[in-house]
Order: C-alpha cells, then sequence, then structure tokens
C-alpha cells in the first residue's frame, strides 16, 4: 500500500540531516585538512607546493568530471585509468611519428571519446552490468598499452606541448590547471542546465520510470560513456604533457581516486544524487591528502591506510541511511 | 460461534489478539484512526475495506512491521511491543504477505524454516539438513499437501507456492517455536486470482482454523461472508462496523465500506457523453504476444472511456504495455494520428500524442526520490522542456509545474521544488498525470490509475478523467476495481485468457452489474 512508501515525519528529519551533512561535509574536510597540513607542515602553504598541487589535482579532476556523470546515472567506469594510460602512449607515438604539435589534443580526446564509445554500446545495448563491461575493457586498454610501451617510457618532442601543459599563462597556476578547472566549469554547467545532465539523474534515479516516459535511456547511456572517455582521454593527453613522457604506470592510481573522490565529493554510487558541483571537493581531498601526507613524510603505504580511511568515513557520516534498506 | 477442533469449546471463545486504540500516520496523513479489534482462538476475523482504508497498514502493524503511533497489542494476556517482524514471528503472530515471499531458486524446506535455521544447528555451524527436510515435510503434510520438500520452490505453480507459504505461516510455528495456536495475518493478492486458485485459498483458510486463528484481508465480500466468524469493516483508517456475517449480506458490507452504494455522482456519469458519432481516433488490430494477449483489436473514439477489465492474468496489462509502445507485440497494427505503425514504440506514439500511466506509480511512473518539477518535466524532456541544442528550460519546467500543481490541486508544502517522498499516495498520482497532461495528449492508456490512493483523491482523478474527454482526448482505461470500470467506461472489454471476451455497452443510466462483469470474466 502507498503509505508505507510515505516517509514518516521522523524519517524526513533524518533526511535532511543526511543532506545537510553530505552538502556541508566536504568543505568542512577541505577546510580541516589545510589547516592541519598547513600546521604540520612548513612547505605546505607555499606559492610553490600550492602550484604543484593545483598541477596534481588537474588529471584526476579531469577524469573525474567526466566520470561523475556515469556515477550519477548509476553505473560505474572502471576503465578511466587504462584510457588515460592507452590515449597517453597512442598520442606520443602519433607525435613523435607525425609531429603533431597542439593537435594531440583533439586526437587524445577523439581517441578517448571512441573507447567511450565502445563501453557504451557494450553495456547499453549488450545490457551487460557496466561493472563488468568496464572491468573487460580497463584489462583489454591497459593491456593494448603496455604492449605498445613494451615496459619503456616513451618521451616526446615539441616545445609547444611542453609549453601547453607546465607553461604558466597566469602566474602560478599551470595552464594544466586552468583546462581543468575550465571544464569542470563547463561541466558544472552541463550537469545542471541541459537535458543531458538531467537525464543522468533521471536514469539514477529511476531507470523503469525514464523508460516508461519515453526518455531515450541507451541512447544516453552511451553518450555518458562517450563524454567518460573523451574527458579520459583529453586528462590523458594533458597527462603525458605534463611529466614529458608516456610510461607503463601513467593514469595506474586514476581508478580508485576517481572513484573516491566523486564518492567522498557526494554524489551516490547507487546514482541520481550528487553532482558535478562537489567532484571539485572531493578532488581536492583527496589530492590534499596526497601532497599533505607526503610533505610529512608519511611512507607509501601508511598513505593508502590514511586515504582508505578517509574515504570510508566521509561516506559513513554522509550517506542517506533511509535510503539504504538494501545495500549489495 | 462455532467450536475450534481440536481443543475443548470453553476455550474457542478466549480472545487471543487484542488491539487497542491503534493510530498511525504517515507524513502527517491519518492512515488508522483508534483502531481495535478482537481476535478469538480458533476464529476467521474477515478485514474488508476499499483501497486505502488501512488494511495494509493496520497488517504491519500487528506483525511488527511499522509501530504504532498510539494504542496498544495485547497478545495472550499481555501487551507486546514490537521491533520487528521476526519478533512478532517468534510470539507466535505470522504473515502471508501479498507478494509472495518465497525465494524460488532454494528447496521448499528451506523456504518453510527461512530464518528458523538457528534451531537446526549442529556442531556450531552446520545445518541438520535431514532433520529440516523432516520437519518440513511434517508441516506441508500436515496441511494436507502433495509436496516434496526437496523440491525447488519455483517448481511449483502459483497457487502451490501460496499454500507453501500458508502451511508456513500456520504450521512452523508449532512444529519449530512450539507455539500451539498462532495468529496467521493473511494479505489477499490484490488483484483477482483465477477460480481454481481462489477456491484453493478458501480451503486453506478453513484449514487454518483448526491449528490457530486466521486475520484475514480480502476484497471479495461473498466468500468473506461464508468463511469468516466476524467482519471487520475498515473505512478511511476506521473500524466502521464489526459484523456478524450470520447476519449481513454482500450489498450491506459493500454499503459499509464505501460509505454508499454505487453512486454515479461519484463517477460523474452525467457527463458520460455520447460518442457512437465520433471519429476513431485509436485503433489496433489483430495485437498479439505469446504467454500475454492473442488477436486483440479494439477501436476507441474521440472522447470515449474505452474500459478494459479482466483477471489479473488476463493480459490486460501487458496489453497496455503493448498499445503503448513499451514492450511491442509479436504482430499486430496501431492506428493512430492518421498512420499505422506495425513497431510501436512509446517514443514514436508519443510524438503523435499518446500517453501511458503505469499501474507501478513507484516503480514506473515516477522518481519519488526527485522534486515534483523534475517529475513533471520527465515526459516532456525532449521536445518541451529543453531547446533543440539541449538547453533545459527550467522556467518553462517549474511554470508546468505550477500551473498542474494549481489545475489538479497538488498539495505539495515546499512548491514544486517539494520531494515527491512528502506527498500523499493521490498527490503523487497526480503528479503523474500531469506528467503527461503537459504534453495534451489525445489518447491516454491509463492503468489502474487510482490504485491505493484514498477516495478524496480518486474522485479528483475521475473528474480529470472526466475533463479530458469533454475536450476530446480518447481514454483507454485497465482496472481492476470493477466499480470504477462501470462508473467510468462507456464500453467495456472483458479481457479472459488474453482476448477480449466481450464488450459490452455501458451508457448512463444503462449499466453492467458488478456480478455481470464478473460471470464474463470468470468464464462461468
Amino acid at each position: 500500500m502507498s503509505e508505507d512508501g510515505v516517509a514518516t515525519a521522523e524519517w524526513r528529519r533524518r533526511v535532511d540531516l543526511g543532506l545537510a551533512m553530505s552538502e556541508g561535509l566536504p568543505i568542512v574536510v577541505v577546510a580541516s585538512l589545510c589547516a592541519f597540513f598547513a600546521l604540520a607542515s612548513d612547505s605546505f602553504f607555499t606559492l610553490r607546493n600550492l602550484t604543484a598541487l593545483s598541477s596534481q589535482a588537474s588529471t584526476l579532476l579531469m577524469v573525474c568530471t567526466g566520470a561523475t556523470f556515469v556515477i550519477l546515472m548509476g553505473s560505474i567506469d572502471l576503465s578511466v585509468g587504462a584510457i588515460v594510460l592507452l590515449v597517453g602512449s597512442v598520442v606520443v607515438e602519433l607525435m613523435n611519428a607525425l609531429g603533431l604539435g597542439i593537435a594531440a589534443l583533439a586526437v587524445g580526446t577523439v581517441l578517448g571519446m571512441l573507447l567511450g564509445l565502445i563501453n557504451g554500446i557494450i553495456f547499453a545495448w549488450g545490457a551487460i552490468p557496466s561493472f563488468v563491461v568496464t572491468l573487460g575493457s580497463l584489462s583489454v586498454f591497459s593491456g593494448l598499452a603496455q604492449e605498445l610501451l613494451q615496459g619503456r617510457a616513451i618521451e616526446y618532442r615539441s616545445v609547444a606541448f611542453d609549453n601547453l601543459a607546465i607553461g604558466q599563462f597566469i602566474p602560478h597556476l599551470p595552464n594544466i590547471a586552468v583546462v581543468a578547472i575550465a571544464m569542470w566549469a563547463v561541466m558544472v554547467f552541463v550537469c545542471f542546465n541541459t537535458r543531458f545532465g538531467r537525464y543522468m539523474y533521471v536514469i539514477g534515479g529511476g531507470e523503469a520510470v525514464a523508460r516508461t516516459s519515453g526518455v531515450p535511456v541507451s541512447r544516453y547511456k552511451v553518450y555518458a560513456f562517450m563524454l567518460s572517455g573523451a574527458m579520459a582521454g583529453l586528462a590523458g593527453t594533458l597527462a603525458v604533457a605534463r611529466v614529458g613522457a608516456a610510461g607503463p604506470t601513467l593514469g595506474s592510481e586514476l581508478l580508485l581516486n576517481s572513484l573516491a573522490a566523486i564518492v567522498v565529493g557526494g554524489t551516490s554510487l547507487s546514482g541520481g544524487e550528487g553532482g558535478m558541483h562537489r567532484t571539485l571537493l572531493g578532488v581536492l581531498i583527496i589530492t590534499l591528502l596526497d601532497n599533505g601526507l607526503n610533505l610529512m613524510g608519511v611512507g607509501e603505504y601508511v598513505q593508502m591506510v590514511v586515504k582508505g580511511a578517509v574515504v570510508i568515513s566521509a561516506v559513513l557520516v554522509s550517506q542517506d541511511r533511509t535510503k539504504l534498506s538494501i545495500v549489495k | 460461534m462455532r467450536p475450534g477442533l481440536g481443543e475443548g469449546s470453553p476455550v474457542a471463545t478466549e480472545v487471543i489478539l487484542k488491539v487497542e486504540g491503534l493510530c498511525k500516520s504517515f507524513a502527517g496523513i491519518p492512515v488508522l484512526r483508534d483502531v481495535s479489534l478482537d481476535v478469538k482462538r480458533n476464529s476467521v476475523v474477515g478485514i474488508v475495506g476499499e483501497n486505502g482504508a488501512g488494511k495494509s497498514t493496520l497488517f504491519n502493524v500487528i506483525s511488527g512491521i511499522v509501530p504504532p503511533d498510539r494504542g496498544r497489542i495485547r497478545f495472550r494476556d499481555k501487551e507486546i511491543r514490537l521491533s520487528d517482524y521476526r519478533q512478532a514471528n517468534l510470539l507466535g503472530i505470522s504473515r502471508v504477505f501479498q507478494e509472495q515471499a518465497l525465494i524460488p531458486n532454494v528447496a521448499v524446506y528451506a523456504n518453510l524454516l527461512l530464518s528458523h535455521e538457528n534451531y537446526f544447528v549442529r556442531f556450531g555451524q552446520v545445518l541438520d539438513k535431514h532433520r529440516m527436510i523432516e520437519v518440513a515435510q511434517r508441516v506441508v503434510d500436515g496441511f494436507g499437501l502433495e509436496i516434496d520438500v526437496r523440491e525447488r520452490t519455483g517448481n511449483y505453480d502459483f497457487s502451490v507456492r501460496q499454500s507453501i507459504e500458508i502451511a508456513r505461516a500456520c504450521l512452523v510455528p508449532r512444529e519449530v517455536l512450539g507455539i500451539e495456536t498462532p495468529v496467521v495475518l493473511l494479505d489477499e493478492p490484490t488483484a483477482a486470482l483465477s477460480r481454481s486458485a481462489e477456491e484453493a485459498l478458501f480451503r486453506l483458510i478453513r484449514k487454518i482454523k483448526l491449528h490457530g486463528s486466521v486475520v484475514f484481508v480480502s476484497h471479495r465480500l461473498g466468500e468473506v461472508l461464508s468463511i469468516s466468524d466476524v467482519i471487520y469493516v475498515l473505512r478511511d483508517g476506521r473500524v466502521v462496523a464489526s459484523v456478524d456475517p450470520a447476519r449481513t449480506d454482500e450489498r450491506m458490507l459493500h454499503r459499509l465500506m464505501v460509505g454508499r452504494e454505487r453512486d454515479a455522482d461519484y463517477y460523474h456519469e452525467d457527463r458520460q457523453a455520447d460518442v457512437a458519432n465520433q471519429p476513431v481516433v485509436f485503433a489496433v488490430s489483430d495485437f498479439s504476444l505469446t504467454n500475454a494477449y492473442e488477436a486483440v483489436s479494439l477501436e476507441v473514439r474521440k472522447g470515449e472511456i474505452f474500459g478494459v477489465g479482466g483477471l489479473l492474468d488476463s493480459g490486460k496489462s501487458q496489453l497496455g504495455r503493448g498499445m503503448a509502445g513499451l514492450q511491442p507485440p509479436d504482430r499486430g497494427v496501431v492506428r493512430f494520428g492518421g498512420s499505422e505503425i506495425r513497431r510501436p514504440t512509446l517514443r514514436s506514439l508519443m510524438a503523435k500524442g499518446l500517453a501511458y500511466v503505469p499501474a507501478e506509480r513507484l516503480a514506473q511512473g515516477l522518481i519519488v526520490s526527485f522534486p515534483i518539477a523534475w517529475n513533471v518535466s520527465l515526459a516532456g524532456g525532449q521536445d518541451m522542456f529543453s531547446t533543440y541544442c539541449g538547453y533545459w528550460k527550467r522556467s518553462a519546467e517549474e511554470q508546468a509545474s505550477q500551473h498542474y500543481m494549481e489545475e489538479l490541486n497538488i498539495r505539495a508544502p515546499g512548491g514544486p521544488y517539494t520531494r515527491c517522498t512528502a506527498l500523499s499516495g493521490g498527490n503523487q498520482q497526480k503528479v503523474v498525470l500531469a506528467k503527461w497532461l503537459c504534453r495534451s495528449p489525445r489518447v491516454m492508456i491509463l492503468d489502474n490509475p487510482t490504485r491505493g490512493i484514498d477516495a478524496g483523491a480518486k474522485e479528483e482523478v475521475y473528474r480529470v478523467i472526466r475533463r479530458l474527454t469533454a475536450d476530446g482526448v480518447a481514454i483507454v482505461l485497465i482496472t481492476d476495481e470493477l466499480l470504477e470500470l462501470i462508473g467510468m467506461a462507456n464500453r467495456i472489454a472483458v479481457m479472459r485468457g488474453g482476448r477480449i471476451s466481450a464488450v459490452i455497452e455501458a451508457p448512463p443510466g444503462r449499466k453492467p452489474t458488478e456480478s455481470q462483469l464478473v460471470a464474463l470474466m470468470v468464464g462461468s
């Protein structure tokens, strides 16, 4: 009977509290992390470090802006790190073979989009869970890239491309960060002011409802994976530009970091809840942890422990528990 | 009062479950108001009431699933406070749910003893399967069922599975927990069962009486009368009468349930137009889908309400989904908007002016966690509320929501951005209607548009439907509620076994009766 589905007043209070928590919490976490690291390390609040930090956050932010849409529609894209690696490797090879300059950006983005298209088509029309599809393509894309690299790090030769990432058009702000923030701003707009953005929420919130309302669900699922792939491709190209080479470990940390950043930001893995604006905070939290713990001289393995604990506790505190009747 | 079998007659009058002054509200809307009832040992208590009268909530409270706001439950002369269903179950209150609660891919014995595995543990963790099978077999044998409990549950058909569930509710407390006289709460499936399944159900209820007490919800008043020892009538969350079945009849029961006899005003029958001379706007011919419906043809005229009735398995809901293009038929043609469509899809039909309201409001009708405005714009997202380039027109969405909130009288505390979880079922259903009305449809397929909403909201929905037909909208009304079908429709198609077995004219003043329709539905 319908009244069973209606939240009681008590529930509503808890939902509201949960919402307030999940809205505000990431900001509080970012602020406290900044304060903590500023106290714990002299070199944290220096212009030099903040420049480095913005550059570090950029790749992750670009990857996450695309992947957030996929999470928002209740799916998952595990292949973003592998797309970064594959696109990075291919772009370096192409640059050295064809002498591509800045055009490499377009090539990388389109290549990433095509990889995303493959994911999307298998997912939407093959009716296979996105977890399985992208788990498979993760392996395929990584394998192809490693085959291409043969265990080496391949450098590229292009001054223009070099400038693209680490140059500072705006003083103390590397260009890669400018691109990342601009892309993020565009995606926030897309998320809240376009049909595509709305349909991501709708598919995540109730796919069956969307279908019975005439929403072209399958098509938009493919679009989401294409966008996720394109952003990963762009991120991969710029990451190569930043590091100066494509090596076997490129993008290896992105799979876990992107999911962690999106979820810590407050976008629900079950879909339909959250938003692009929050992903920026999630990315900041993950990058701040990496950067600050490094400055404090905390070992790599302890960093892993801390990061994992922060992700779990952030979600634990902000999760709207009234919706969690079944967790799989 | 007939004496209980197997017990001495003195105990048969003992009250085993006493409910006093139960109150319960959801989101400020009272669903139960001061409900009291007594259940005597080895008796059958019938509970009747319209959809939304509070029957399911009453069961939820008695079985510990929902806590009451006020009131007491006394069981075996002790006041009990239940925190969940398991606790109720261990005390001896068990429940047969409307939706079957058996896991199809495990053996029958595992289902029968589900959640009681701790009584069958050896060496700490290992389940004593032999003893489980033995006990489970005793349960089904005790109920006279010819079932091998080692068989996979899904291999048995619906009515056998229902018997298994009833046997579990009734005999497992005794065989496992040592409770001699459990109280079994039995929710009859909402939609109609086939005749033989129904007879089997009532035989089962007579059997439960030998072992315990039954509180039983049903829409089939005749059977309730014949089987119950006492009948409570619920209306709008209140017990309006407790009647002795020997001294009442179906008519009286019905009048008590709805507070009136079938009322022409309620369905605005005076506004039912004569459509004989109107053009046909929507037609399907030779519609067939394997295992659902076969060779269905129908025509709907401008301004007409074409009713479709039938039992649960008659295929009428699938036909609705087929005509809306959601589950395209294997064969058949839709004639709509000047063209013949062979493989209809919802999107192609929508573009020509079709709307579809599904029966499952929460699963398919609207996204309850979303605001009203977001739901209103769901069906118009492709054309009305976004530009060609894909820019979302938020102000258009807000205006449309505001417009339909006023027009349909959707009461929401926070305006168009109120989340639909905060709305009553009736207001939620009006949001689903608004989602389609903003597209100004010419044909609407409505599957149970008033399921689970209160009487007031129902009346409002009927008024909206009448107004639409006055504007020339053609309506296909698929419904399980006979009175609604009779009251609203110009013509009524009765489906049986996937085919339209009869089409009856239902002009105002010469409406068919319920028993005429039921006879056509069951084919007797």
